[in-house]
């Protein structure tokens, strides 16, 4: 595989580039994911320019304002699951990117980077799904936002066009008294990709009544989504261990419903009932 | 395909490098420094036999395109030894608890596990298990590992 390698040393000029050789171009950032296409040659064969964003500051912070969170796409796992704001305000996403690969993936891999790969077992994204997360797009000429929830095609397929960088990801700030969680299932417990991942956000009124629910399974539909009709069986509602399990049954017969029976669905049906099931008892506090 | 200016200091040295733009910093570590300290394994990101250091963090040199390590800073196994012949605490810790059977995780290990020590000087067992979580060994079942490690601490802290 040939190409030429480009450090353009700002987001205008990376806009610039892509524009200019749309089609032959393609976007390098951690290299976590573009490396093992590159090892087992398949890269486009189109592609004859490399552009690598890696090393542009102007892609990697995490700010916050009033009422957002605001991170870099050049941002690593790492910088993520380590910094304060993330922790203090969405330490779902610090979880769930703590739990990605290796340090040493960590330390290379990024936010937007996992985004756009979209694997339906990427763990930023259930976590950035129940933040309500949305994806700022840039071109030479335009820039626009997404909601994370329309951002993915089908498996490994983003709305991403050619000549479009991601400059960052951003959430609103949940309320302060927001509980969440996030849990993943592997094979091995070292660098392993999720089998099964989910986040949940909740938020409890002082009598105990479900305010906010979102909750968003990985791996089990053709494309990342909140499972809103699970959530509505527990929203404005007393959390009970009957409803619960409803819940729980009700994301398996969801998973059926859009990614139909498959040979893997056997062995996911009873591991992600039992999975929403322990983490919305844990997370909803309930006996 | 334009080859590739490349600037870099590998081991405290300055260097100035032409490669093509698609080797890994991988490859020109060992084929065009000679530091064959620096293993190839899986060569997906996996084993973490690749491990070096670039401007203080682990990464795995497999996944890194030489381009991208432009003006960094690089350790290497080779660069743990500070003075010729001597052996880096680590390294010593390592032979001394059995932790070297193949020896092909080694040099790895032993980055994931510099790089430990020099921000927490006395690591647990969890942290450490962290720490070399990356790090895969088909020969020692990771215990030796875990005890040279937790050696070196201890010898280096004393000398300090
Ligand atoms: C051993 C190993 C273990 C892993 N384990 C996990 C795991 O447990 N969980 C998990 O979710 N993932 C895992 N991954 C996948 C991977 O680390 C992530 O998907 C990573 O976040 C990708 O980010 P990157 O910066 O490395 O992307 P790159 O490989 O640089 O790029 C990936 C894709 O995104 C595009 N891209 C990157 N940045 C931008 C941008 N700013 N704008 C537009 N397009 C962009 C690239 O063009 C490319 O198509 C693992 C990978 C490996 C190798
Ligand atoms: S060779 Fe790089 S991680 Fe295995
Ligand atoms: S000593 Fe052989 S792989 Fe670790």
């Amino acid at each position: 595989m040939d190409f030429d390698f480009l450090q353009p040393t700002d987001l205008d000029e990376v806009c610039k580039l892509l524009n200019e050789y749309k089609g032959k171009v393609k976007i390098i950032s951690g290299g976590t994911d573009f490396m093992i296409d590159l090892h087992k040659d398949e890269l486009s064969p189109e592609i004859e320019y490399i552009i690598d964003v890696s090393n542009l500051r102007d892609l990697n912070y995490i700010k916050e304002d009033d009422n957002k969170i605001i991170i870099g796409a050049g941002t690593t796992h790492n910088e993520i699951a380590n910094n304060p704001i993330v922790n203090k305000w969405a330490p779902v996403l610090a979880k769930a990117t703590n739990s990605i690969g290796s340090p040493q993936i960590r330390n290379r891999g990024t936010l937007a980077g996992n985004i756009v790969t979209a694997s339906p077992a990427a763990d930023s994204v259930p976590a950035l799904l129940v933040l309500n997360g949305k994806v700022k797009i840039k071109t030479s000429s335009t820039t626009k936002e997404i909601p994370l929830e329309d951002f993915f095609i089908k498996p490994y397929q983003s709305k991403i066009n050619q000549d479009e960088l991601i400059v960052e990801i951003s959430f609103k700030k949940p309320p302060m008294e927001c509980k969440s969680g996030f849990k993943k299932l592997t094979r091995r417990k070292a660098v392993d990709k999720a089998r099964l991942n989910i986040a949940v956000l909740a938020l409890q009124n002082n009598i105990d009544e479900i305010e906010i629910l979102r909750i968003a399974p990985g791996s089990i539909t053709p494309t990342p989504e909140r499972f809103e009709k699970t959530e509505n069986i527990l929203l404005n509602k007393r959390p009970t261990k009957e409803l619960i399990k409803k819940a729980a049954e009700q994301v398996s017969s969801t998973m059926i419903e859009k990614s139909g029976y498959r040979w893997s669905t056997e062995y996911k049906k009873p591991v992600i009932k039992t999975m929403t099931r322990r983490i919305l008892t844990r997370v909803l506090e309930v006996e | 395909m334009e080859t590739l200016s490349l600037e870099f200091k590998v081991n405290g040295q300055e260097h100035k490098l032409s490669v093509t733009p698609n080797k890994r910093l991988l490859d020109v570590l060992r084929e065009d420094l000679n530091l064959i300290g620096v293993k190839e394994g899986c060569s997906v990101g996996e084993c973490g036999a690749c491990t070096v250091i670039m401007d203080g963090k682990i990464i795995n040199s497999c996944m890194v395109l030489a381009g991208q390590a432009q003006n960094s800073e690089i350790l290497t196994v080779e660069g743990l030894e500070k003075e010729e012949g001597k052996l880096h605490p680590l390294q010593q810790a390592f032979l001394d608890a059995g932790a070297v059977q193949c020896g092909f995780c080694t040099p790895g290990m032993l980055m994931s596990s510099y790089n430990l020590l020099q921000s927490n000087p006395d690591p647990d067992e969890e942290e450490i298990k962290d720490a070399i979580a990356g790090n895969f060994c088909r020969c020692t079942g990771y215990k030796q590992i875990i005890d040279a490690i937790k050696l070196a601490a201890e010898r280096m802290n004393r000398q300090s």
